[in-house]
């Protein structure tokens, strides 16, 4: 196209750089400003002290909710992604193209549906009375406490973000050349050979990916550890909601989120250089 | 190989059943007496239907939940749009910076969004109004609707828009009457996505919306109080519209495309 | 096929992408009425030279004029330049119709005119009652031919065609040089054809361009390109031919290969002895290879009777020799 000097291309450029400049980039440098603010009498005033970082990085429970959430999410991206792969792969290799479709269809219907819904289905599912330990009862079982739990809060976890990890991995694992596997029992490889040594690493990307997704979404999530997971330990959501919405401590809430968010800029970079990194 | 299938089958039941436990549940539950159910259930009632939707906050709160979704989904799918074709069509010094821009906002915590939000929109004057909601909602919303039209636009040829110049279109016109119509079925998807999004998100609604509540943080508002029935039938009823909105697309879509 | 009544004028037309560049100050000049093939390998620029016609590209340097006027700045949508697309380009969310109508829909035609001239176009090109399908329902020809339809609809004095028939079968390719050629003459119009293929070119157009690294290597009928290349990269380009040192130092003469006689015993003359290598069925006649003095690839055609007479072997000596006259003095490179 010969382009005279012309409006164009920028009505479709600047959109973008203005909204997410005004409101999103513009919102994230101020919470960090705000995290040097000073609070007196109630009040915020724009200052530049360390007192915030200070009480909050000086106290025990912010590193006892700030392990509780690193733990927590691990063990959440681990768990989804050890309970996805059987059912990925499942989808990817053992049933017909309609089924996988139909599967995936379904697996994105949670998102439509309220989380706050379904954690308070598990509540009422989970409960000391509730249907679960009802069932186990007739067989002589229980009754077990599953509420206010590490168990409640990862099954709230593995609600949230099992459909995504499986649909990611289905993804990565349907998309492998079959002419890859087949090369690979043409070679002689048996099952576990051709799983570990030519499926693994050709779907590496998106098992890292899903992995890295659990661990952001547990990582940032409120509503499993304090409704399944019975809020205590907090964790660092719990945390910034509770100096937020108890009176004017933003500021300190202001350092949890910092920290959250240079946590979180870790872990993506390492998955980044785990999943584009050296190959062997 | 066969036991290999069986134990898939077998696999896939067990994960979807988790998966689908808490919705069927929760639908179940809005239909049962019992206030702390177990089994067996109770007895069929429309009961907390009646309860929830005699209440005049949750018309209320339907219906700034409705204004919020449709604008934010708008803002979203013209935002994500001029994005995804920005990205298709032109290569600028700092492209990788303006992507990362463009994307990088599902990847913040949404208590953190929320707090930022709350900070910056106070700043403005905005909290505490559906503008606020619609403003947080657009941001969040956005990189879903550029990554679907992004998606669409790379299975247009490039030529096509050369084409329609060379048959006499200014690019505002090719615009109108090439790539629109080429993306449309993606930016319907774009819409209802982001529309549903914006219809579930609660988190960030909370910490911004003040006296303007949306569903979700009207739930949220019932959970912090006791074990009540009601969120299943208002829960259920979100479920049906977020699922409406979702099927009326699709059917737009294959419409759309078999003429 | 004159060009003393210019249509097209390239002069000193360059075009830079960075420091590459594409195209290196060609001067072209195509008449009213003429079909010109602009040919090359990938790489050579010839589509970059179509896309400036097109006003798709803008020249880094020179002018492009049409029709007496100055078109450098003149953006795409403001010609009268329809092409026809590698990939088509056909619109696929509109149907047969709706794709012949868009050049007029955008020039302002009322309707009522617009569903005149497509229909005509669309019997034509006999695609009648095909109007209503969607491209997708299409065969590759069928598609083809509405690209022609939707290009040709406007009525323009020139039509580029950017090779059109590269994603056809091969049967279907001499179909379409059939229909093309007839549109062409019947029209009287100007057709600029882009295409890398070499018996596309030489069964349609009146001249070639023969294209190599962004510059014009030579211009020609047909006939002139294939027996008389002027250089080396042309000879290679065009294949089908034997590249021979000549008398002079430096000097290369090109013999094409049905002008190469076979003989199993040395003739009179100038000959050079070769070693058989392979045949190949070419339609008209046999390809035979050959590998001469220093690894040269040396090529004679010969008829099915001649083969069976020679009866060769891989390793088998034999000499090859042409009329004189038949052979080509190429210009240093």
């Amino acid at each position: 196209m010969s382009e005279r000097p012309s409006a164009y291309p920028y009505v479709w450029r600047l959109p973008l750089l203005i909204w997410q400049g005004l409101f999103f980039v513009g919102p994230l440098v101020l919470m960090v400003a705000m995290s040097f603010w000073l609070v007196r009498n109630y009040r915020m005033e724009p200052d530049f002290i360390l007192d915030n970082w200070d009480r909050m990085l000086g106290r025990g429970y912010f590193w006892d909710a700030y392990w509780v959430t690193v733990w927590r999410a691990t063990l959440a991206a681990i768990l989804a992604s050890l309970i996805a792969f059987p059912a990925s792969f499942a989808l990817a290799f053992r049933v017909s193209e309609t089924t996988r479709r139909w599967a995936l269809f379904f697996l994105i219907v949670p998102f439509f549906t309220s989380y706050l819904v379904r954690i308070y289905a598990w509540q009422v599912l989970l409960a000391e009375s509730g249907p679960i330990n009802g069932v186990l009862g007739w067989v002589g079982l229980g009754p077990f406490t599953m509420l206010n739990s590490g168990f409640g809060a990862m099954v709230g976890y593995m609600t949230l973000v099992l459909p995504l990890v499986v649909i990611l991995q289905t993804f990565s694992l349907a998309n492998i050349d079959r002419n890859l596997i087949e090369a690979a029992w043409n070679l002689g490889a048996n099952p576990r050979a051709t799983l570990v040594r030519v499926i693994v690493p050709a779907a590496k990307i998106g098992l890292i990916v899903g992995c890295v997704f659990a661990f952001i979404l547990s990582f940032g999530d409120f509503v499993s550890p304090f409704y399944l997971g019975g809020s205590k330990p907090p964790t660092l959501s719990i945390l910034i909601i509770d100096t937020t919405k108890s009176g004017q401590q933003w500021p300190r809430a202001a350092v949890v989120a910092v920290m959250m968010i240079v946590t979180l800029f870790v872990v993506a970079f390492a998955a980044v250089g785990a999943a584009y990194g050296r190959r062997k | 190989m066969m036991r290999g299938t069986l134990f898939s089958r077998f696999y896939l039941v067990a994960l979807f059943t988790f998966v689908f436990a808490p919705i069927v549940t929760s639908m179940v539950f809005s239909f049962n007496s019992d206030r702390f159910p177990t089994v067996p259930l109770g007895s069929f009632t429309t009961h907390w239907y009646q309860t929830a939707f005699a209440r005049p906050e949750v018309w209320t709160a339907f219906g700034n939940s409705l204004v919020v979704a449709a604008c934010a989904a708008a803002l979203s799918t013209a935002l994500g749009f001029a994005t995804a074709y920005t990205d298709f069509r032109y290569g600028f010094r700092f492209k990788p910076a303006y992507l990362a821009l463009a994307l990088l906002p599902p990847t913040i915590p949404l208590v953190i969004m929320g707090l930022a939000m709350l900070a910056w929109l106070g700043r403005l004057g905005l909290s505490g109004t559906l503008t606020g909601i619609v403003i947080a909602h657009t941001v969040m919303g956005a990189p879903f609707a550029m990554a679907i039209c992004r998606l669409r636009l790379s299975q247009m040829d490039p030529a096509l828009e050369a084409a329609a110049w060379n048959l006499g279109a200014s690019p505002w016109r090719t615009m109108r009457s090439v790539v629109v119509p080429f993306c449309l079925p993606a930016l319907i998807s774009a819409f209802c996505l982001t529309a549903a999004v914006s219809f579930d998100e609660f988190i960030v609604a909370w910490f911004v919306s003040g006296l303007n509540k949306t569903v979700p943080v009207m739930i949220l508002e019932i959970l912090q109080g006791n074990v009540d029935p009601q969120i299943n039938a208002i829960g259920t009823v979100v479920f049906l519209t977020s699922m409406t909105l979702v099927v009326v697309a699709q059917l737009l879509i294959l419409k759309k495309s078999a003429t | 096929m004159t060009t003393d009544d210019p249509l097209v004028r390239f002069d000193g037309v360059s075009k830079n992408y960075g420091d590459f560049q594409a195209v290196k100050g060609i001067d072209l000049t195509i008449g009213r009425g003429e079909f010109v093939a602009i040919m090359g390998p990938s790489g050579c620029g010839k589509t970059t030279t179509l896309r400036m016609l097109a006003g798709l590209e803008t020249p880094s340097a020179g002018t492009i004029t049409i029709d007496g006027n100055v078109m450098n700045d003149v953006p795409a949508h403001e010609r009268d330049t329809p092409m026809v697309w590698q990939s088509l380009a056909l619109f696929p969310f509109l149907n047969v119709k709706e794709n012949v109508e868009f050049g007029l829909k955008m020039r302002g035609v009322e309707q009522s005119e617009r569903h005149g001239r497509a229909m005509l176009w669309l019997e034509r090109m006999g695609l009648k009652g095909f109007e209503k399908r969607r491209i997708d329902q299409l065969s590759g020809g069928q598609r083809q031919r509405v690209a022609l339809a939707r290009s040709l609809v406007t009525e323009p004095q020139m039509l580029l065609l950017d090779e059109p028939l590269s994603a056809l079968d091969a049967h279907l390719v001499i179909r379409m040089q059939g229909v093309l050629t007839r549109l062409q003459k019947e029209l009287g119009i100007t057709f600029v054809y882009v295409t890398h293929s070499q018996s596309e070119a030489f069964a349609m157009a009146d001249r070639v361009v023969i294209m190599g690294h962004g510059e014009i290597a030579q211009i020609g009928r047909p006939q002139e390109i294939f027996r008389a290349p002027k250089t080396r990269f042309v000879a290679e380009f065009v294949g089908r031919n034997n590249i021979l040192p000549g008398e002079a130092p430096g000097q290369e003469l090109v013999v094409a290969a049905d002008r190469m006689t076979v003989s199993a015993e040395q003739p009179e003359g100038r000959a050079i002895a070769a070693e058989f290598v392979s045949e190949e069925f070419a339609g008209t006649g046999i390809i035979c290879y050959f590998e001469g003095p220093d690894g040269a690839e040396l090529k004679a055609q010969v008829t099915e009777a001649q083969l069976e007479s020679l009866a060769p072997e891989p390793g088998k000596r034999f000499w090859l020799s042409w009329a004189p006259g038949a052979e080509h003095v190429m210009e240093a490179a």
